[in-house]
């Protein structure tokens, strides 16, 4: 006659001696094979009187299940411990696959999304346009020198009778105008983030760039507007704390114009660490680009009466921000396709 | 531009108390950006930007001018001492001396000069020193004076050996084409019939005014006698001329920017009184100004509350007025809320309409003092088409992302060699007329190109590279602006069915229903697609189309067939979908050519058995064979 407390003893003190996965299915045999002590326990329950077999059964059953569990578990921390070998769980996970999106993807969707919280919607318009769009609907004279061809990319096609010659836009500017007739009437809340040309090429400067342009026309929109639009700006992109200031500056396109500071994102404004002279600022502040109040003939050429409307209007360079935020400042990497450059964002 | 001046200089026109460090800040903030100030021996030297329309600050006199309006803003003491001296106390001579000015075409409106007596030789220390701090080489007191003028005054001025011109005659005229000059630097230059020059009626050019004196006028060790000289010049051709014969003198840089004419006359006045006590110099030839001007100033005409306005705060009246009275405008007050302000001859250019009387209150009260609103919120709808190509560029951007693929911004244009290479004709694509670099000389139309020179380019730098590109291309139209497409390119280096697979993740983001894949194409090792953005909008579904969870029981059955070319895998699922009951088909293996597919089985209305699965896994096998070159 076999017990079930004495299986049930039998096989902690079994199970605590298995060191190997051959041992634990020698011991699955001895308890749970056709012939083994569960097995026996089992025959034995015709033996029972009736009012005990039901409990008797179920101690049997408990006693397979805490059996099965503990063969199961010491089977799992066998195999895990693949015998002797030492399991080294520094070891890297398993390689998922990482690219990268280029550095002005990232710079575009956060400076959209900043924008877009504040009511501007995202526009697009084009990269190739005519003298008109590019400088006439923005106030620049044909005898100014930013339209030289020193300054502006020409394509060499007959010009237009009226709207002049083909050229790559030198600004995202050229989206106010086309901005302020497909609108029709204020207010306009855009935010126009293109690629734009010049025949510029250094180790400062690229043939092509990214700006963004933002352009708010309505009712009584002045000076202090637009110096809310960039402290919200400065703030949210380069971080809390982030103040701007505004210097006089001229634009043909803006009056009064201005051009735009922030405090330096490495020294913080104080211009010096640790005693030592900030090598990224001249004087705590860096200039983030030009801006200034739309000067009301390119209100007046987009349709828009100057008299009842104003508005301010910003154009910076991604490439620039991204620079001042981050300190990237080999801006010939951006567009040389380097995968070294790349894949690193 | 930017120029030099010194502080020491500086307070010979004004009277303050700041310091050199706040003179720097102030100005900075509400006028010309003063980018450092040094100190050199006892003296401090301001570097000054100059923006292109305030030419009239590029000067000890403009500079002055302007901190004897900010600083006051600032609580600091600022005076000017003093402002053009438009009289001389010269007479005119009754001399045996007489210059010929000849400007019949009027190229140059104002011109002023007079002859003297002089003796060359070192400048003395004060004059010496300041050029010097100032960038400017000393040369002698002959020249030197001329430069000295000009950082003091604002207005170039020019020296001619009166013995060299030889004839007295000063005849401004166009340049021939093809007429050659040497300039005091020695270099040779061919000009054409845009150019302006002075001639000494002999036909010999003498001057490349406004931009450069030559060799054969300019005063030497030797001279004697000069012609002191300043003219006024036409912007337009100033800036023409200089930039393309590549002289970019400080001169020519103020000339093309139209500096104040008045300042022509006092530039005059203050280098004769320099001659005089640095040359020992005598007048010997009346002093000749051929378009003396009488001091008219225009008026703007504005509503006094447009201040407000525009700038969005209350500024005194009495602030007002005092800003622009230091800044040199007259003010008077007219009924109904006007007001006039009359113009200074050194801004006459550059204030023009209301607005640009507002600036110049704004900056000097300081835009600092302007406090800082965000402007209501309103409701502007984005066009769908607009919100559409960012939203979709940017999901798709992610997706390729995370698929493990590398984003690349191309240049959007090529060279002639990339487009030859592809087999594109050069000619069907829009160029630049100027462009920096043969490698950017064409509007690209395909952006696989590009991808495709990435590639090539790495080589040796990652083994595996799979990169995308969305951007524009340009498609050119007759006499119009070309259709500017967005396309997304898509370059590896792995083989055709890694690149056929991203394309199809993109389609199952997008949930595109019916993929017709476009074209991949094979150059060189590298594998290259391009599909147009729009055309992936408008197959694509916000939300996948949803089918209720099946209860019955799926059969799963694995064929293999032979593949050939009419016994394709697209044939075979044309075949086997056929079957009403079958759900989907799945790629188990490819060995060589024997393709082994799984097919699965069910009816959405009841159980079906295994027998009636392999039934119609059998008509695939009947139709396929009924191709004589099927399995």
């Amino acid at each position: 006659m076999i017990d079930v407390k004495e299986v049930k003893n039998e096989f902690q003190k079994d199970i605590a001696n298995i060191s190997s996965i051959g041992e634990n299915a020698i011991l699955h045999i001895k308890y749970l094979g056709r012939n083994g002590l569960i097995n026996q326990l089992l025959a034995e329950i015709k033996n029972k009187p009736d009012s005990e077999k039901k409990a008797y059964g179920l101690q049997v059953n408990l006693t397979k299940k805490i059996i099965e569990e503990g063969i199961n578990i010491k089977t799992k921390e066998l195999s895990s411990k693949k015998s002797n070998v030492f399991f080294d769980k520094t070891l890297p996970g398993k390689a998922y696959p990482k690219g990268s999106l280029h550095i002005v993807s990232y710079a575009i969707e956060e400076i959209t999304k900043i924008f877009e919280k504040i009511g501007f919607i995202r526009v697009s318009y084009p990269e190739v346009d005519w003298e008109y769009g590019a400088f006439e609907s923005l106030n620049i004279p044909s005898n100014h020198p930013a339209r030289d061809d020193v300054e502006t990319s020409f394509i060499d096609v007959p010009a237009h009778s009226v709207l002049g010659k083909m050229v790559l836009t030198p600004h995202t500017s050229n989206g106010q105008n086309r901005e302020m007739k497909r609108v029709g009437k204020p207010p306009i809340r855009m935010i126009n983030i293109s690629k734009c040309y010049r025949p510029n090429w250094d180790a400062i400067h690229t043939p092509m760039f990214h700006q963004f342009e933002g352009l708010c026309v309505d009712q009584n929109i002045d000076i202090t507007n637009l110096k809310g639009t960039l402290d919200y700006f400065a703030e949210e992109y380069f971080g809390k704390g982030t103040k701007t200031r505004l210097r006089p500056h001229h634009f043909q396109f803006t009056e009064p114009s201005f051009e735009v500071d922030v405090t330096c994102t490495v020294c913080q404004g104080k211009a010096k660490i640790n005693g030592v002279k900030c090598k990224v600022c001249k004087s705590g502040w860096l200039e983030l680009g030009g801006t200034g109040m739309v000067h009301p003939n390119v209100l007046k050429e987009g349709g828009i009466d100057p008299k009842k409307h104003s508005g301010w209007a910003f154009g910076f360079g991604i490439e620039r921000v991204i620079m001042m935020k981050y300190g990237l400042d080999d801006i010939r990497n951006y567009y040389s396709g380097d995968i070294r450059f790349l894949e690193q964002f | 531009m930017n120029i030099k001046i010194t502080h020491n200089w500086l307070l010979e026109y004004l009277d303050t108390d700041a310091t050199p460090d706040e003179i720097r800040e102030y100005l900075s903030l509400c006028g010309p950006s003063i980018e450092s100030v040094e100190k050199a021996g006892n003296d401090y030297v301001y570097d000054i930007e100059v923006i292109s329309n305030r030419i009239d600050y590029a000067s000890v006199l403009g500079i002055a001018r302007e901190a004897a309006a900010i600083l006051p803003m600032f609580g600091k003491k600022a005076k000017l001492l003093k402002d053009y001296l438009l009289k001389s106390n010269d007479q005119p001579l009754k001399s045996e001396l007489q210059l010929e000015i000849q400007d019949s075409k009027n190229l140059c409106p104002r011109k002023l000069a007079v002859v003297m007596d002089v003796k060359v030789g070192p400048s003395p220390g004060y004059i010496k020193n300041r050029l010097e701090a100032c960038g400017i080489r000393s040369l002698n007191n002959l020249i030197d004076i001329t430069n000295y003028v000009m950082l003091e005054t604002g207005h170039p001025a020019h020296v001619f050996d009166y013995d060299r011109v030889k004839t007295g005659k000063i005849i401004v005229r166009k340049a021939k084409t093809g007429e050659k000059i040497t300039t005091l630097d020695g270099k040779e230059y061919i000009l054409n019939s845009n150019d302006i020059v002075f001639d000494d009626g002999t036909g010999r050019i003498i001057d490349l005014p406004g931009i450069m004196g030559l060799k054969n006028s300019v005063v030497t060790e030797k001279t004697k006698k000069i012609i002191f000289w300043i003219e006024t010049n036409d912007p337009k051709a100033i800036r023409q001329t200089s930039i393309r014969l590549g002289i970019r003198t400080v001169a020519a840089s103020i000339n093309e920017k139209n500096p104040d004419s008045v300042a022509a006359a006092f530039a005059l006045l203050k280098g004769i009184e320099l001659y005089k006590k640095t040359a020992d110099a005598k007048i010997i030839s009346p002093i000749y100004d051929t378009n003396p001007q009488s001091e008219k100033r225009k008026s703007i005409d504005f509503d006094y509350e447009i201040f407000e306005k525009k700038i969005g705060i209350k500024i005194e009246k009495e602030i007002i007025e005092k800003i622009l009275k230091n800044l040199g405008f007259e003010i008077i007050y007219l009924e109904s809320g006007r007001m006039q302000a009359a113009v200074p001859s050194w801004r006459a250019n550059d204030i023009n309409i209301p607005e640009d009387v507002i600036e110049e209150v704004a900056r000097v009260y300081g835009y600092q003092n302007i406090p800082s609103h965000l402007q209501p919120a309103v409701y502007v709808k984005q066009p769908k088409d607009m919100e559409n190509i960012f939203v979709f560029q940017n999901k798709i951007k992610l997706l390729l992302k995370h698929l493990g693929l590398n984003e690349v911004i191309n240049y959007s244009m090529v060279s002639k060699d990339q487009l030859i290479n592809f087999g594109f004709d050069p000619k069907i694509h829009l160029r630049l007329s100027n462009t920096l670099s043969k490698d950017i000389e064409y509007l690209r139309t395909c952006l696989t190109i590009s991808l495709f020179k990435n590639i090539k380019d790495n080589t040796g730098k990652k083994e595996v590279m799979k990169l995308f590109e969305i951007g524009k291309v340009y498609l050119p139209k007759n006499g119009d602006l070309p259709d500017e497409v967005y396309k997304i390119g898509i370059a590896t280096n792995t083989d055709y069915f890694d690149l056929k697979g991203i394309i199809e993740a993109i389609y199952k983001e997008l949930n595109i229903l019916d993929p017709s894949v476009p074209e991949i194409t094979e150059k060189d090792g590298v594998f290259l697609a391009e599909i147009n953005l729009q055309k992936l909008i408008n197959n694509s579904r916000s939300f996948p189309t949803y089918k209720p969870i099946n209860p019955y029981a799926v059969i799963k059955l694995d064929k293999t067939f032979e593949i050939t070319p009419h016994t394709t895998y697209e044939v075979v699922c044309i075949k086997a979908f056929q079957s009403k009951l079958l759900q989907k088909i799945e790629v188990v293996t490819l060995y060589k050519n024997k393709l082994s597919l799984r097919f699965y089985y069910s009816s959405l209305s009841r159980n079906i058995t295994e027998d009636e699965a392999k039934s119609e896994l059998n008509k695939i096998k009947v139709l396929v064979s009924h191709n004589p070159t099927a399995y």
